[in-house]
């Protein structure tokens, strides 16, 4: 399963095609997507995705097309909770690319309660948006309303965070992929011939979050090959920074010599790295985390807070998110004619080594 | 303005105004327990009309369906947290036990691969065995509720996350399957949710629980006061602990409902949800205090707050303004709680008191040279007194035919006199309540009407059995009157049927005499037949009926109308049965007892006498309301119920001649009288004795018993 390792490097956006014809994504940067599959499926809504269209239409034909498929049509969005960079920029970059469309485009902010959030999704379910993007707080919880909402026929984005139940498109990191990478540098810093105690402290997020999950199983991959390696703690924060901290000071006075902390989420390892810087040990123990928050992760990585940081490009993925919808719009097939995924592309960033494009400013 | 002149303005209008009072309505509305969550019901129905016209697809069947199925998790919650809240406590852990029983269920159907039933029966047990520690804390170790379920939250959250950090991962990707797990989390009866199926259910029986049940109202006498349950006799601790183990087995079914419907092991499972229940509960109406509650209230508040967050998550309201809100409404919902809790008793108690138009001719003079029946004199200055200070308060008098002397008392006994000269004093029965009016039937039998109780008799053996205490109700009254508050006296007619006067059903003993300022017709003339065991009421709306007499000839019944000063004859034979009229009216005082005399006529008790200016006051609502409103109690204008006379009627309802304690030294009111062998028997709702006095020319063998069941 490991040969993506190659595709890594290989290109600026990786496509997983899981499910049907969707080629023509590996292509796509612009607003709008080319016509080449429309006519590989029958219509099925009433729009403007009925009029079939060849090689040899006009540019006003494929702008019609595409402007009457989106043009009115909702796209609804229901975060985890606004208010953090991530959840923000998403929020923002998507508002801009939708409306550009012609698309409308709506929160549902359940402020991380997950009670309130099942809410906003069953709600909008009754409220029949053309697209539902999620962020799912677990594997779980949505899953049962996210099967309703396509069979209702809405078409489902979700957005790195993955439920048990794939609708037609996931956008996000490769969180196995994410955990192999931390692996490996943990390794690198701690493992084998490294001269470091090996003892690693893992501070996961919500455990049942999908980002958790496939996070941990990528990184225990790596982890578990190297005999040097003893993870002493592997715990849960929730995404909780304060939580974090309180682990890390307790694993830190058991472990004096720890060698590194790994952490699901870089806000939630900034308070990890707190802890260490506490008890003067920042630079001695090594902090990985993974995240895609901008101006925050560069800042914790130029301070010291965190040694490595795997990111992402958070207002990439909000625009992958729309091409996508766009996409599905404009084909007119039912939702669970797809199951695709669009990885995000993942760079590291060390203090003074990474791209000053990934430090986005979410206030802006 | 002449004070009797009939120069009201308005006149027949303002009587018919103040005669169908729409505050008397309000007031008696008010003081219906179903009219407590008046106002959250009323919000309730306010915030779904909103969001059903402001939300597109609200108003829709399918949307009722997902709005059921999500609230009915947090419905069994909220009762959860109500129960406890009435019993006088808090139960902060039910969102941890919702935690715990949702983690419980999952591993024992998704690790375990135990069937269904048994996979309820653990996560209810899970609940059940929470809520009996926090059961033993408060009820027999008598811990605080707030601090013992704090803990119990802290510690129960912790266990919920060690066991999710081992299990949460492996439950998350379960895939165990069974059809009777699917229709716990989507399944429906009728087209109802399931979870909502079993919520009504818990829901009419919590009802039923809580109104009509023994333990249910122990559960509310204990939140009440908690001292004053076990004073009566409760079994607080026991109460108590079931109390809690409920609550636990009720977050507990949500918590599996929640399990079967969403498959979640997310770390913030019940995670504010018992301040979420706290909020629904104080909102429907149920005090924190304790003592004060139902289940439906406790659903109403529940169905406001997932309305209103529900709505606002819909509406797209950012996060945490929503969360502020729901914060905001907790404070209202307080706030209100306990201004209402004050404030309710007081306005009811402002506008409870409806004084109505009586307008009375100029009153008889009573002066010494008057020459009237009336005129003051001296005569029952001479009497003797019986049982000085070993009795109080006999508000009727009675003898039997072996010259012994019966009388009630404030404790609640029956005293009875004997000897030459009533020197033996015993308790013959202990009825409770306050015995008034007497009367022996055929069999010897001492029949009595209790204030606060009812009907009831006592044998000759002094064993106490109930009559009656309860009446045909009057539908078109607000105020269930079945209930006899105030029986007051009675008289049992040739055929043993027990014609008896309710005074007020608006008042009780302690303030009978604000029904005076009020003088409503508030009273009735009730009838128990002993053959057939039926109670009913005769007259309606009579101002308060107190004495009852059987005529001589058993062809009616005399009641007199204390606030009216008229004595009415109501025909329970002959050509006019049925009917009513006046037997005498304009007297000077206020009637009380009325009894017969040896020599045809009847014995009148007037327990105070009129004044110009009281008479004047009953003419004029308006002053006496703005006297009730603004002036204390102590200085209101009451009627003249602390010096009357004793009067004497002839059969036809004149008035003969009048016994007089001018100053009140011995009798200062006159409640009840008795004639017996040549001596009248003096009674005093207020007195320290029974007083006696010598008749001149009374019939010296004439007794009660014989006058009403013959020679014995």
């Amino acid at each position: 399963m490991n040969d993506t390792e190659n595709l890594m490097q290989a290109a600026p956006i990786r496509n997983a095609i899981l499910g049907s014809a969707i080629a023509a994504l590996a292509a796509c940067g612009g607003g709008t997507t080319p016509d080449t599959s429309a006519s590989a499926s029958p219509p099925t809504t009433a729009s403007a995705a009925s009029r079939e269209l060849n090689g040899g239409n006009s540019s006003a034909d494929l702008h019609s097309k595409a402007e009457s498929a989106l043009k009115g049509k909702t796209i609804a969005w229901v975060p985890l909770q606004l208010g953090l960079p991530l959840t923000d920029i998403w929020t923002r970059v998507m508002r801009d690319e939708a409306e550009a469309r012609g698309m409308k485009f709506v929160v549902r902010d359940p402020n991380a309660n997950t009670t309130a959030g099942l809410q906003a999704v069953s709600s909008l379910i009754g409220e029949k948006p053309d697209v539902i993007v999620v962020h799912n707080p677990n594997v779980q919880v949505y899953a049962k309303e996210l099967k309703r909402a396509e069979d209702a026929g809405i078409a489902v984005i979700q957005v790195n965070m993955v439920s048990n139940y794939k609708t037609a498109a996931y956008v996000g990191a490769d969180w196995y992929e994410v955990g192999r990478l931390l692996g490996e540098a943990v390794v690198k810093d701690c493992g084998t011939g490294s001269g470091q105690s090996g003892k690693v402290a893992i501070v996961q997020g919500e455990l049942t979050s999908g980002t958790s999950i496939d996070q941990m199983q990528g990184l225990a991959a790596v982890l578990d090959k190297d005999k040097a390696i003893k993870v002493v703690s592997n715990q849960a924060a929730n995404w909780d920074a304060n939580k974090a901290h309180d682990i890390t000071a307790t694993v830190l006075q058991q472990n004096p010599d720890l060698c590194a902390s790994v952490g699901f989420w870089s806000v939630m390892e900034a308070g990890a790295a707190q802890a260490l810087k506490s008890a003067g040990k920042l630079g001695q123990v090594k902090t990985y985390a993974s995240g895609g928050e901008g101006k925050v992760d560069c800042n914790n990585v130029d301070n010291g807070l965190i040694t490595k940081l795997l990111s992402y490009d958070a207002p990439a993925q909000a625009r992958a998110i729309i091409q996508l919808a766009s996409f599905i719009l404009q084909t007119g097939q039912k939702p669970e004619a797809f199951r695709a995924a669009n990885y995000s592309t993942l760079h590291w960033m060390e203090k003074g080594k990474y791209d000053p494009a990934l430090c986005y400013d979410w206030t802006k | 303005m002449t004070p009797y002149g009939s120069d009201l303005a308005g006149g027949p209008l303002r009587r018919l105004y103040h005669r169908w009072s729409l505050k008397l309505f309000l007031s008696e509305l008010l003081a219906k327990r179903w009219m407590e969550p008046a106002i959250p019901f009323a919000l309730m129905l306010g915030l779904i009309a909103w969001f059903a016209a402001v939300t597109p697809n609200y108003a829709t069947l399918a949307n009722a369906h997902q709005l059921g199925r999500e609230f009915a998790e947090a419905g069994f919650v909220a009762v959860a947290m109500g129960l406890v809240v009435i019993s006088g406590g808090i139960d902060l852990s039910v969102g941890a036990v919702f935690a715990l029983a949702n983690l419980v269920a999952l591993a024992l159907f998704q690790i375990a691969g135990l069937p269904v039933p048994l996979v309820a029966l653990g996560a209810l047990a899970a609940g059940a065995a929470v809520g009996a520690a926090n059961g033993l804390l408060v009820g027999y170790l008598k811990t605080r509720p707030f601090l013992t379920t704090l803990v119990t939250l802290i510690i129960l959250r912790a266990v919920v996350d060690l066991l999710g950090q081992k299990y949460s991962v492996q439950l998350a990707s379960g895939s165990h399957q069974s059809a009777a797990w699917d229709f716990l989390g989507g399944g429906a009866l009728f087209g109802v949710p399931a979870n909502v199926v079993v919520l009504i259910a818990v829901a009419l029986v919590g009802h039923v629980l809580l109104s009509r049940l023994r333990p249910g109202w122990h559960l509310t006498a204990i939140g009440s006061s908690r001292k004053a349950a076990r004073h009566a006799g409760i079994r607080v601790e026991r109460v108590l602990f079931t109390t809690y183990v409920l609550s636990g087995l009720l977050a507990a079914t949500g918590g599996l409902f929640y399990a079967a419907r969403l498959a979640s092991t997310g770390s913030d499972t019940g995670i504010g949800w018992e301040i979420n229940a706290l909020t629904a509960v104080v909102l429907g109406g149920v005090s924190l205090a304790g003592g004060r509650g139902t289940v439906a209230r406790a659903l109403i508040g529940a169905v406001i707050v997932f309305v209103l967050i529900n709505g606002l998550v819909r509406m797209g309201f950012p996060g945490a303004l929503t969360s502020t809100a729901l914060g905001a409404v907790l404070l209202l919902a307080v706030g209100i709680d306990v201004k209402w809790a004050k404030n309710r008793a007081k306005t009811i108690q402002k506008i409870y008191v409806n004084p109505t138009v009586v307008e009375l001719p100029p009153a008889p003079s009573i002066a010494r040279d008057s020459g009237t029946a009336y005129a003051e004199n001296d005569r029952l200055r001479e009497s003797e007194a019986i049982g000085l200070d070993q009795v109080e308060g006999p508000e009727d008098v009675i003898l039997d035919r072996e010259n012994r002397l019966y009388c009630g008392t404030r404790e609640g006994w029956i005293l009875r006199f004997s000897g030459e000269r009533f020197e033996e004093r015993e308790v013959f029965a202990r009825i409770g309540g306050r015995p008034l009016g007497l009367a022996f039937d055929r069999n010897a039998n001492l029949i009595v009407c209790v204030g606060g109780m009812g009907l009831y008799g006592v044998r000759p053996s002094g064993a106490v059995y109930k009559l009656s205490d309860e009446t045909n109700r009057s539908w078109t009254r607000l105020n269930d009157d079945s209930r006899l508050r105030l029986a007051d006296d009675l008289d049992i007619a040739p055929d043993g049927k027990i014609y008896f006067s309710e005074a007020t059903i608006r008042y009780e003993m302690h303030s009978w005499h604000v029904d005076g300022l009020e003088g409503r017709g508030n009273g009735r003339l009730i009838c128990h037949d002993p053959a057939t065991g039926k109670t009913r009421t005769l007259v309606k709306d009579v101002v308060f009926p107190n004495g009852v007499c059987v005529a001589h000839d058993g062809q009616s019944v005399l009641f007199a109308s204390t606030w009216l000063c008229t004595i009415f004859r109501y025909w329970i034979a002959g050509p006019k049965l049925g009917q009513v009229d006046t037997f005498a009216d304009n007297l000077p005082g206020y009637p009380d007892n009325i009894n017969r005399a040896s020599d045809g006529g009847y014995w009148l008790a007037l327990v105070g006498i009129r004044s110009p200016t009281f008479d004047l006051a009953m003419r004029h609502p308006a002053f006496r309301l703005r006297m009730i409103k603004q002036i204390p109690p102590d200085e209101w204008i009451y009627p003249g119920i602390n010096n009357g006379c004793i009067v004497k009627l002839d059969g036809s309802g004149r008035a003969r001649e009048s016994m007089w304690d001018p100053g009140g030294s011995k009798h200062s009111t006159v409640t009840s009288m008795r004639e017996h062998r040549g001596w009248l028997y003096i009674g005093g709702l207020e007195n320290n004795r029974i007083g006696r006095v010598r008749l001149a020319n009374a019939d010296p063998e004439w007794t009660g018993p014989s006058s009403y069941w013959g020679e014995g």
